[in-house]
């Protein structure tokens, strides 16, 4: 063979590897409203920066008629590339490729890329779409899940590693994302689950859908297994460009410096009435949060799970931060078992990538109730407590209203560490809201009272004039200063900027032992 | 003859029901209603077996492929903004439920039509109680 045809036989392979399982598979792939893992991968990356690699892997296997199945590429396009010029690492499985199962050289594609990602110091992402093991492949395809599962962990906390579900992704293969820091889903096309609707009705004789199972919106806002929902795959992709501008490219380095628009010294006039007079009212904390922001610009994680806390990402004064915050509009703002796996995996993120925590506080405490205790708020409210203390990042807590009991403690309180805490002058730090207090300091002077209810009610005003305020806390230093709502923005970028140089030493270990 | 309880927007009716030749001529709710007691929320006498039942306009259940509205958490029905019929849009107030002494507000997660109300000023609600449905 001449040089010149040695040359035009590679662009001949290449030509056969990038088209995957062929024209037809690829119509089915788009007529089912999704597009094929290359595009996939043209959409996210900077223009021309996408670089293959392994495009001529193929299955070692021979049993079950593989060597006449077997496609360049194996059913995954993996390399690397720029997204708004930072380096990351991706994988993309190909469902036209053998329903994009996943065999030994598949997953040794995938786990080559992880390996550098790591080495780089840049993000991995990973976009699923796929059957699920190749039954063909045998244990050999159960190995490539494992040496995954076991990157994927050793890599949590070094790189920001994120999931993408763009079709299938069903039983082993789901703990991939679930390792991750972030699973994105796109309505109607993706669904994760660890045995289907067959298996289900077989087993329990439930009747589910794939879509009411593992759909979107059930991980979005049920099982709490997905952290974003995107209409459209193009939307997914936006989504994912927004998320990777606020992380930074690994765990020695810091979030993208973005110069700031928006006046630092923003007055905020309207938090000065945001607060309702009567102390049993709720109001939209996603309004405090983005009036404090840089361009009142927020990226919210978990928008549609455990809404009663609100967690993402925003910047001040150009830096990322990363929010956490009750909001009393949804079940008064009360720590339950979701809200607080929920928040906890946050400020862990955050802990391990540099990114400072500012937290608003408004929380009546943790939810009361049989059902509770029983799915162990114990066990689950320790994460929080156990996430603040352990984190290292600057902390700054703003108290805006009820900071009570053992939840005031959880919300990044002084006493976890907390380097800077303001409260707003509406703010209510006390051991227990006015009505239980007084009900049980003066518990045998109302039943001895001659009209124990309005002597109950005198007792409350009593409590709460006293005891109901920020100066009580501010007088132990608990609080560091009490500030006008106005001035909110001003003061945390201010101690943002104090804090940058923030170094704390905590004793050698292998690793804690958070309370799973 | 036979007996129901049934609560309507937490009115409760007693009705009695006759059976004639197998199927439902007479429905005769007594005269006046009857307050609900505020401990009871609304779980009528149900021993709906009968072919000649009534179907109670409230009852424990939403009708068939009506989306429920359950209680987030433990707490006491303040207000009920909606009744039966009425026309809600997504985030539309459709109850009040005090707990954790704050006044929660129960909206609408999509646009539809009032189904059932379930529950009754003042009631105290369980987590996952019904408390009313909506057709979409």
């Amino acid at each position: 063979m001449a040089t010149m045809d040695k040359i035009n036989d590679l662009y001949a392979r290449k030509r056969k590897a990038e088209l995957g399982g062929g024209e037809e598979r690829i119509e089915k792939q788009h007529a089912s409203g999704k597009k094929t893992a290359r595009e996939r991968i043209l959409m996210l990356m900077d223009p021309n920066s996408f670089v293959e690699m392994d495009a001529f892997v193929e299955t070692r296997s021979i049993e079950f008629g593989m060597q006449k199945k077997k496609i360049p590429g194996d059913g995954v396009v993996t390399g690397y590339g720029t997204v708004n010029g930072r380096l990351v690492y991706i994988s993309s499985q190909d469902f036209t490729v053998i329903g994009g199962s996943l065999g030994e050289m598949h997953a040794a594609k995938i786990t080559k890329v992880m390996d550098m990602a790591v080495k780089m110091g840049a993000p991995f992402i990973s976009i699923n779409d796929s059957g699920g093991a190749r039954i063909e492949e045998g244990i050999d395809a159960l190995k490539g899940f494992g040496e995954i599962f076991y990157r994927n962990t050793i890599a949590s906390g070094v790189i920001p590693q994120i999931s993408v579900i763009m079709g299938p992704c069903a039983g082993g293969a789901v703990y991939s994302p679930a390792i991750t820091d972030f699973v994105f889903m796109v309505e109607k096309t993706s669904q994760m689950f660890i045995t289907g609707p067959q298996v289900i009705k077989a087993v329990t004789g439930e009747d589910v859908t794939f879509e009411e199972l593992g759909g979107a919106a059930a991980h979005n806002t049920t099982s709490g297994v997905a952290h974003f929902k995107s209409a459209s795959e193009e939307d997914c992709i936006r989504d994912i460009k927004r998320l990777l501008s606020f992380l930074p490219d690994n765990n020695l380095s810091d979030s993208e410096l973005i110069d700031c628009t928006d006046d630092v010294n923003r007055l905020s006039d309207e938090l000065n009435a945001i607060i309702p007079d009567e102390p049993n009212r709720p109001y939209d904390m996603k309004k405090v949060v983005t009036t404090v922001l840089d361009n009142y610009d927020f990226l919210e994680v978990h928008e549609g799970f455990a809404k009663n806390i609100i967690v993402g990402f925003g910047r001040v004064n150009g830096r990322t931060v990363g929010i956490i915050a009750n909001q009393p509009q949804v079940n008064a703002g009360v720590l339950d078992v979701n809200s607080s796996d929920k928040a906890a995996r946050f400020v862990r993120f955050c802990d391990a990538f540099n990114i400072p925590l500012v937290t608003f506080t408004d929380v009546p405490g943790y939810l009361p109730g049989v059902e509770q205790e029983h799915s162990g708020i114990i066990r689950h409210g320790a994460k929080l407590l156990y996430a603040f203390s352990e984190a290292t990042v600057p902390k700054i807590n703003i108290i805006v209203r009820k900071a009570y009991g053992g939840a005031y403690i959880a919300m990044n309180s002084k006493h976890l560490g907390a380097d800077i805490v303001f409260a707003w002058p509406s703010a209510e730090i006390a051991v227990m809201g006015p009505e239980g207090a007084a009900n049980i300091i003066f518990r045998k002077d109302i039943a001895s009272s001659d009209d124990p209810i309005s002597f109950r009610e005198e007792k409350i005003r009593e409590y709460r004039e006293k005891f109901s305020n920020p100066y009580i806390a501010a007088s132990r230093g608990y609080v560091d200063d009490v500030i006008e709502p106005a001035a909110t923005r001003i003061r945390v970028a201010g101690a943002l900027e104090m804090l940058t140089s923030k170094r704390e030493a905590r004793p050698s270990k292998k690793h804690g032992n958070i309370p799973l | 003859m036979r007996k129901f309880v049934i609560n309507v927007n937490g009115n409760r009716y007693e009705v009695e029901v006759e059976e004639v030749g197998g199927s439902v001529n007479a429905v005769q709710p007594a005269a006046a209603p009857v307050q609900a007691a505020p401990a009871e929320p609304a779980q009528p006498v149900q021993k709906a077996e009968a072919p000649a039942a009534p179907k109670p306009a409230a009852n424990s259940s939403a009708p068939a492929g009506a989306v429920k509205i359950t209680a987030p958490m433990p707490g006491t029905i303040l207000d009920i903004k909606v009744k039966t019929g009425d026309q809600v849009k997504k985030g539309d107030i459709l109850l009040i439920l005090e707990a954790m002494k704050m006044e929660n507000e129960i909206v609408s997660p999509q646009d539809g039509v009032i189904a059932s109300v379930n529950t009754s000023k003042g009631a105290s609600v369980n987590s996952g109680d019904l408390l009313l449905s909506i057709n979409g």
